[in-house]
Order: structure tokens, then sequence, then C-alpha cells
């Protein structure tokens, strides 16, 4: 077809046709010799001594807290496993066992197939065997030979330290998740992996590393003789430091008792987190697969979402203390000089509508200073005129609102600050104006949506004048590493951080109730009232004081609690008040 | 008409039927051995189930491979080479997959480019030689093919992947034989290689000298440059204790372990013990179908693709390691008798390098599981599980049954 002939010629044919016998003639001999001449030295190697790879484990890492009690504990229990190729009659062993066991037949069934990983690989069916339960099938050896039992850590909390969503828990791993888990860790059905909170953000320190020991084993599989050889050993996974002081924890845990929302207290300076509460809160042993379906279906159905962690995941309007998003861009700007006043009665009319200041009577001639500290609606709706949207939302996310603040814990929410392509596609072009949005984000509320931790940021950021505020974290060994700077002029902050010392400390500042009693700290702070369509309004607080030459910050938030003066203030005092007379963190700085 | 036709007394029609009842059985013998040795066989994970969906995919893709134009791939050679050159690159600038760039991950399959470059190397070379205008008797003939097939055995090379690097280069040797190129000079280029591996043991390297020096004194390339060449190979073979310092470790280990397996009886050579005695165990007869220990109770590693001769050799003993022997046996037989007998110079040399990269396989992979050279993890044509390769070799006989219909 393409006109040139072969030229190939008859000896290249024999040269290429005797290589080919040659390779051949090698292989056969070769094959030959292996299974013919050499037959009954590899047949009895294969009969009575084969070398078996036994994967080991080591102990999960623990966790302490900044003082180093303990909070996360192994604990060591046995399970049940069954070989499936050794299983002659599934059911009624399956039977016999759950009279041993007290566990239903059928659940053993379950989780029989969702452990399966082969036909000569050991599967999980049950957890924390009890040393009877251990003896009664040690008895019945060889009716039971499929069976076998081995210890396997879980996690236990010596402290009453188990209640708090931040530690996490951690998961059986099942046949359909392991596809999506890192290659390089080894995870095999029936293990354990970090599921939530710090132990899933920390997952691979905390994570053991497996090892191999290589056993010679007869044909029925019993072992014969360890090989030290080319032994791997098996190493416990790191510990963890938290930034946590868990008796603040708890005390915090013990007043927000009863209580929905989240407290977070930090050191501004370094970022640490000292104690993150969200409540309601559960015990985390539910996880540890003794849990009945009731008792879950319980936990999954209460209206109050204990399983949430707000702190980091909980969605709330702002409140109030979203005026200061407006102060920035009023002060920056020089939109207003500082002896600006407005008239607040009580009432005022925009667009049509009539909106009202919360003190109904009105705080009369009202300045910035008071506007802020007294927390003026009036105030702010004249003024924001003078903002436009796209300011005040590049403020709001300036201040880390919008995005996520990095703490290490894995399942925080970004919140939501509308900007204009978001009115337009939730209200069409002509369904909003941006005067009359400004009027509902001025106080905090409309379509705005953050998290406790990213208010904590906020009001780090305030405490450190914008510059060098340390990234939140919870992982004491963990680098300092900042946060990127926000450049206001010092005219600016000194304005701010004025009107929040006046907010707790003037005669009718609305954060008075946090000072703690006898004490006199310089303290700073912004109270919020937040209406949202569940009922009661959301009490927030948010501020920070010093002490003893350094900063520590505080965010309360109480969901359907009231005013923010009247229910978050006195818990924020409560806690100020405790941190400062049991004072233990400060030796651990 | 070439001699061909009057030395093979089949027609080709003939010869394209015997290569695919040769390539049915191989897949036959490959889909038993995977059922045997899946715990679950018919569910969709098993690589039995795996394999026979992609043996499907294969197919179509193999019946294209037979549709199109001779002409089509013997002018577009050059971009077919660069082509696959270019998906060599891909994996660079992707995440590795297992620890190298040896692959693109598609989802459903990995695809190893790779593969196709060896069918890339054999086009564009079975071009320039098939040239008419090309004095083959020169000695300069040699450098272009040595060259492509350089570049391409260096991209692999860098993936990491020894193996595949060695398969690119397997084909040179025998299409420049084919081609008609002075005996002597290939020599010449396989000579340093040789020198190279007897460098590690006196005694081979002092026989090897001795065989060197004879087949230069047989061909006798003239006084000095004789000369030249041989002392330039056995200082080659002196130094390259000095270019082990440049393998990785991981190549140094396999090599280490194959020269002596006792090092490491847990590592690497781990899976030489295992797949010996797999296949010592196996005897004359073998154990029987699902019956072999050391292969059901997983003590032989990747046996589903690398290892896959060891479970047949367990489970169908001697006898069946002679039985898909011969049908290999037979199969590059048939691929040497269609190259001989086609009438057409270039499709006669594609198929010479086709047929190479099949016993090349065949050879490096048997040769493993039997602890004759270091695991190179290469599988067996048509028989190992793996969607990659196996789609690779339906190309390739597509190509093969392609040129011969053609020519």
């Amino acid at each position: 077809m393409l006109k040139i002939d072969n030229k190939a010629d008859v000896y290249t044919y024999r040269i290429l046709f005797f290589i080919l016998c040659f390779l051949m003639t090698v292989l056969i001999g070769r094959y030959y010799y292996l299974q013919v001449v050499e037959y009954d030295r590899h047949f009895s190697k294969s009969q009575i001594n084969r070398v078996k790879a036994v994967t080991t484990y080591a102990s999960r890492g623990l966790i302490f807290d900044r003082n180093g009690e303990l909070l996360v504990d192994n604990y060591p229990t046995y399970v049940l496993t069954v070989i499936p190729y050794k299983l002659d009659d599934k059911e009624s062993s399956f039977k016999e066992l759950s009279s041993i066991l007290g566990i239903e037949s059928d659940e053993l069934n379950r989780r029989y197939k969702k452990y399966y990983r082969g036909r000569m690989l050991p599967t999980i069916i049950a957890k924390n065997l009890s040393f009877e339960q251990i003896s009664q099938i040690e008895e019945r050896k060889l009716e039971f030979n499929a069976f076998d039992y081995r210890p396997f850590n879980e996690r236990i909390y010596p402290s009453s330290f188990g209640y708090s969503h931040l530690l996490g828990y951690l998961k059986e791993i099942d046949r359909d998740s392991i596809p999506l888990l890192d290659k390089n860790l080894l995870y095999r059905a029936g293990e354990l992996i970090g599921w939530q909170g710090v132990e899933k953000q920390y997952e691979r320190e905390l994570r053991y590393s497996k090892g191999v020991n290589y056993l010679e084993v007869d044909t029925y599989g019993r072992e014969v003789f360890e090989l030290e050889d080319g032994k791997i050993i098996a190493l416990p996974g790191e510990n963890l430091y938290l930034s946590i002081d868990s008796r603040l924890q708890k005390f915090i845990r013990d007043l927000l008792e009863d209580q929905k929302g989240s407290v977070i207290m930090s050191h501004v300076n370094t970022g640490e987190i000292l104690a993150m509460v969200s409540s309601p809160s559960y015990n985390l042993d539910i996880y540890r697969g003794t849990t009945s379906e009731e008792d879950w279906d319980n936990i999954l159905k209460n209206p109050d979402k204990p399983l949430l962690d707000r702190s980091v995941a909980g969605l709330y309007p702002p409140g109030s203390p979203f005026k200061l998003i407006t102060t920035f861009n009023l002060l920056e700007n020089n939109f207003i000089a500082n002896s600006d006043s407005v008239m607040c009665s009580g009432l005022k009319e925009y667009g049509g509508i009539e909106r009202g200041c919360w003190r109904e009577d009105g705080h009369g001639l009202t300045d910035l200073t008071k506007a802020l500290s007294e927390s003026c609606n009036i105030y702010f709706y004249e003024k924001v005129q003078l903002v436009s949207l796209e300011d005040w939302v590049s403020t709001a996310k300036n201040f880390g609102f919008n995005q996520v603040t990095d703490i290490d814990l894995p399942t925080e929410k970004i919140g939501l600050v509308p900007d204009k392509d978001f009115f337009t596609k939730q209200y069409g072009r002509w369904g909003w104006s941006e005067r009359g949005v400004l009027l509902n984000l001025t106080l905090g509320q409309g379509d705005l949506l953050v998290t406790p931790i990213q208010s904590l940021r906020f009001i780090n950021h305030i405490a450190t004048r914008g510059k060098n505020t340390p990234r939140l974290r919870l992982n004491l060994n963990s680098k300092l590493s900042y946060y990127d700077s926000i450049q206001y002029s010092d005219r600016t902050w000194d304005y701010i951080e004025n009107a929040l010392f006046e907010a707790v400390n003037s005669d009718f500042g609305t954060a008075r109730r946090a000072m703690p009693a006898n004490q006199n700290i310089p303290f700073f702070a912004k109270t919020g009232t937040a209406q949202n369509p569940h009922g009661e309004p959301h009490a927030w607080f948010i501020g920070f004081f010093e002490f003893e030459g350094e900063k520590y910050s505080i965010v309360t938030i109480v969901e359907n609690g009231g005013g923010g003066a009247t229910v978050a203030s006195p818990i924020a005092g409560d806690v100020v008040s405790y941190f400062i007379n049991s004072n233990t963190y400060i030796a651990n700085k | 008409m070439s001699q061909g036709n009057a030395y093979i007394g089949l027609t080709a029609e003939d010869l394209r039927s015997r290569l695919h009842i040769l390539t049915i059985l191989l897949i036959i013998f490959g889909l038993t051995a995977l059922y045997s040795i899946s715990d679950n066989p018919l569910s969709i994970e098993s690589s039995f189930m795996r394999q026979s969906i992609f043996m499907m995919f294969s197919f179509i893709i193999y019946l294209f491979v037979r549709r199109i134009s001779l002409k089509i791939i013997h002018d577009n050679s050059t971009i077919i080479f660069l082509f696959a050159i270019g998906l060599c690159f891909i994996p660079f600038f992707l995440p590795k997959v297992e620890y190298t760039y040896r692959w693109i991950d598609l989802g459903f399959m990995t695809i190893q480019p790779s593969e196709y470059l060896k069918i890339g190397v054999i086009i564009v070379i079975a071009k320039y030689l098939s040239n008419n205008q090309l004095k083959i008797k020169t000695k300069s003939v040699i450098i272009i093919p040595t060259l492509l097939t350089m570049a391409g055995a260096a991209i692999v090379l860098r993936q990491p992947d020894l193996g595949t690097s060695f398969i690119v280069c397997a084909p040179l040797i025998p299409m420049l034989l084919w081609a008609g190129v002075n005996g002597f000079i290939l020599f010449l280029i396989i000579a340093p290689f040789i020198t190279i591996i007897a460098a590690s043991n006196s005694v081979f390297f002092s026989v090897w000298a001795v065989i060197m020096l004879l087949c230069f004194l047989l061909a006798r390339p003239g006084v000095i440059t004789g000369f030249i060449l041989y002392f330039v190979n056995i200082f080659a073979g002196l130094l390259t204790p000095f270019a082990w310092s440049f393998l990785t470790d991981y190549q140094k280990q396999r090599v280490l372990t194959f020269l002596n397996p006792d090092l490491d009886p847990m590592g690497s050579a781990y899976h030489i013990i295992q797949s010996v005695t797999a296949i010592g165990s196996g005897g004359f007869f073998g154990k029987g179908f699902q019956q072999g220990s050391q292969t059901q109770l997983k003590f032989l590693p990747v046996q589903e693709s690398d290892f896959i001769l060891s479970v047949i050799a367990e489970e169908f003993g001697f006898l069946g390691i002679m039985v898909i022997m011969a049908i290999f046996f037979l199969f590059i037989k048939t691929l040497l008798d269609i190259a001989f007998r086609s009438s057409d110079y270039f499709s006669s040399i594609v198929i010479i390098g086709l047929s190479s990269i099949f016993l090349s396989h065949l050879f490096v992979n048997a040769a493993m599981t039997i602890g004759l050279i270091p695991v190179k993890g290469l599988p067996l044509p048509f028989v190992s599980a793996g969607g990659s390769f196996l789609l690779s070799c339906f190309i390739m006989l597509g190509l093969i049954i392609n040129l011969s219909e053609n020519s």
C-alpha cells in the first residue's frame, strides 16, 4: 500500500525466532526447576511454615489542657472479630453469640456487612467485651473457632471535660468511607478515625503509625514463631496540648447550664483560646458505640441541637456590635466631626416606615461616643446615610467576617455579609435599595450572619488596634501567626477605644454589668440585642480587658436570651471575675 | 512479493485468526486466575469484574484502531510520537499518584501515558527506517532511532518507572536488525549495558571481557577503532560503582535484594520469596482452582497484576505454566510470521517492534516472579489485571491486525 516492499530476509527472521526460543527456554527451565525439581522443598515450606505479616497497633496521642491536665485518655477494651472464611454457619453462630453478648443477631449481621474487608481478614463485630464474655467465648473455643478477640483502644474522658464540642470524637471507619480517606495513613475498616473537632483537625499528629510483625504460621494459621528481622514497631501518636484552661471551661459550662449559646475567651496577645463552650452540650461517651438507637434519636431530634458546636458553626445576626463597622467608616472617611450630634426622640421615619430606638423615650442629644456606649439606634440610622454599601461591606470583610478565622477546627462556618450581588440575586434588581438595607445592616440585622468565633476575631482586631492580631488557635504548640493588618488612623482607634470603655464604665453604658465587682481593670466592650425570627432576641457581648499587662477578650452569646445588657453582660462579668480571681493560667502563659 | 510468502505456508487470513484465538485463550486464562483470587468475584469492586468491564471497553477501542487507515498512521507518525511524549509530561503537573508521576487519574480509571509512548516510539522509528532513500548499510543510520528511543526512555525514567523505561528501549535492536542494520553495530549498542551489569561481579566481568574481545576479532572493525571501543567498554564497567550512587534508594534496594535476597527477607525480597514458594509448591499439576494456599491467604502481594503468573503456577502447576507459555510462544511466533510475510516494509517493522514489546513484557514479568531479575512491576499482556495496560495491549493488537489486513 505504501509501495515500499518488505526487505526482511530469512536470516533476520531466524535470529529473532532463536531469541524467542532462547528466552522461552530460560523461563520454562526455571519453572521446571522450581515446580518439578525443587517441588518438595517449596511444598513443605508452603505447608509447614509461612511468613505472615501481622499489623500491630499503638495508642493514639493523648490530649491535655494548657496546665497539663489530661482531657482525653485511652481506655483498653476488647473487640470481637470474625474471620469470614472460617464461618461455616453464620446464622447459628451469630445466634449463639447474641445470647452471650446480649446483642441481637440482626445487629451482628449488620456490623459484619459494614466492616467486612475480605474472606481471609478479621472483621470487627462487637466491642467492649467484658471479662465474663471473653471467658465464655474462650470456653467454647472449638465451637467459636472463627471468632477471636483482641485489645482495642477507646477514648475516655477522665474529667467532665467530655462535654466539650471542640474535642470532637472518633468514628469507626466503614467500607464506604475508605476511598475518601488519606491513603498514606493506611486506614482499614473498623479502625478509629478523628471525625470532628481537634480529633479530626490533628488526626495526622494524634494517629499512631502502624507496625508490622512477621510471624511464621502453620497451615492452620497458628503462630509458630516471631521473626525479629524486618519488624516495624508501631509508634504511638503525638500528644496534643490545647490552649484551653479546663477549669475556666468547666466554670463557663456550669454557668451556661440551661441556656443556649456560646462563650469564648482568648488571650489576645497570642491568639490562644482559653475557653470555648457551646451549650447545650452532650457527653462525648455517646460515640463509644453503646448508645441505643432510641437515645440517638432523642439527641438528633432535640430542637435545641446539642450536637451543633455553636462557637464555630452557630450562625447569628451580629446585632449592635456591628454599629462599630459603621463607626469605622464614618471616622476613617471624616464624615463626622467629634462634636456632631443627633437628636434621638425614640422614633424616626425613614422611607415611609417608622423606626424606633430601643429606648422608647429617646437618648436626647447624642454624639458618637454616647451612641456607641448607650447603643442608640437613631444616631446610626441617621449617620449610616453617609456611607456607601460597598465601603460598609468591605470594612466588615476587613475584620474577617464572611470568611473563616482559620481556627484549628474542621467545622467552621463562614457566615454572610451581604453585598450588592447578594441583594440583587435575593430580591431582584428593583427589590431593594442601598439606603434601605443599610438601615438594617448598621444595626447588625437583615441578612447578616456571623459566628461567635468571628466576633472574637473582630474584638481582637480592635484590642490590637488592627496591627499584628494573632491568629486564633487551640493548639498550644502551633506557631504564632498574624491576620492581615487593618490600617486606620490613631484617631479612629482612640475614638473606638474610648467609646467601648464608656460602654463598660459610664453610668448608662450597656455593658456596665460586665465589670467585675471590686475590680478596677481597663475593660472595653459592646453589647448587642439581635432581633431574629425565632423568638426572643439573641443577647450578645463582645469585649476585651487588660490584666497584669496582657490583653484578654471574651465573646458571649445567649440564644433567644433577651437583652445584651441584661443577659449577656452579667455572664461575661462572671467569667472575667472567675478568671481574675482564680488566676491560674498566668503561670502557664 | 517478499520471500515471506513462500517461506510461511499460511495465508495472512489464517495468521490473523490464529492470533485472535491465541488472544482469547490468554484472556480466558487471566480471567480464570482473577476469578480464583477474588474474594467476591461478582461484586463490582473485584478485580475480576473490573477486568471484565475494561475488557469490553478495550475491545471497542480495538475495533476502532483496526479501522484507521494505514496511510494516516504512516504519514502522521511524528505527530503520534510527539503527542505521546506530551501525554507523558502531563502527570508531572498533576498530584503524585502512589508517590510517582506515572499515572493520570481520570476518576473511573487511571491512564499510564508511557504505555502509549512505547507505541509512538515504534511507529516513528519504523517510518524512518522504511524510507526508501535511507542508506541502511551506513553506520550513522542508528543515530536517529537511538536518540528517539533514549528521549522516550529518559522521560519515563524520570517518572520514575525503570520497568517501562526498559520496555521503551526493548524494540530498538530488533527493529534495527529487521531493517537490515549491520549486526556488529547493534552489538556495539548493547555491549555497554551488558558491561555495566557484568561489572557487579568480577567473574562475570572477566568472561564478558573475553566474549567481547572475540566479537571484536570476528567483526574486524579496524585496529584503532576496535582498540578504542573495546577499552571504552572496559572502563565503563570499571566506572559503574560510581554511577551506582546516582540511583534512587528504592532502585538500589531492589537491585541489591535481587543480587542477594537474603539481605532483606522482609522487604523487596519478601515478594520474591513468597512468589517462588507459591510457584514451587504448585508442583506439576497444581493445587487446583481456588486451592492455592499462598495466594488465597494473601501471602503474595499484588497478585492480581504483577504476580498473576505465580497464582497460575500455584493453582494450575507446571502444566498450566507450560500451556500459557505455549500460548505466548505461538502468539509471538505468529507476530513474527505476520511481519515476515507482510508485503509492506513499514508495517513489517512496526509489527516487529510491537512483538518485542509483548515479548519483553512476558519475559520481564515471568522472570521477576521466579526471581531471575529484580521486582519490576510490569504486568503480563492480556492476563494481568489493570485497565490502562490492557487497553494498550488491545490497541497494539488492533494495530497489528490493521497493518496485516492493509498491506
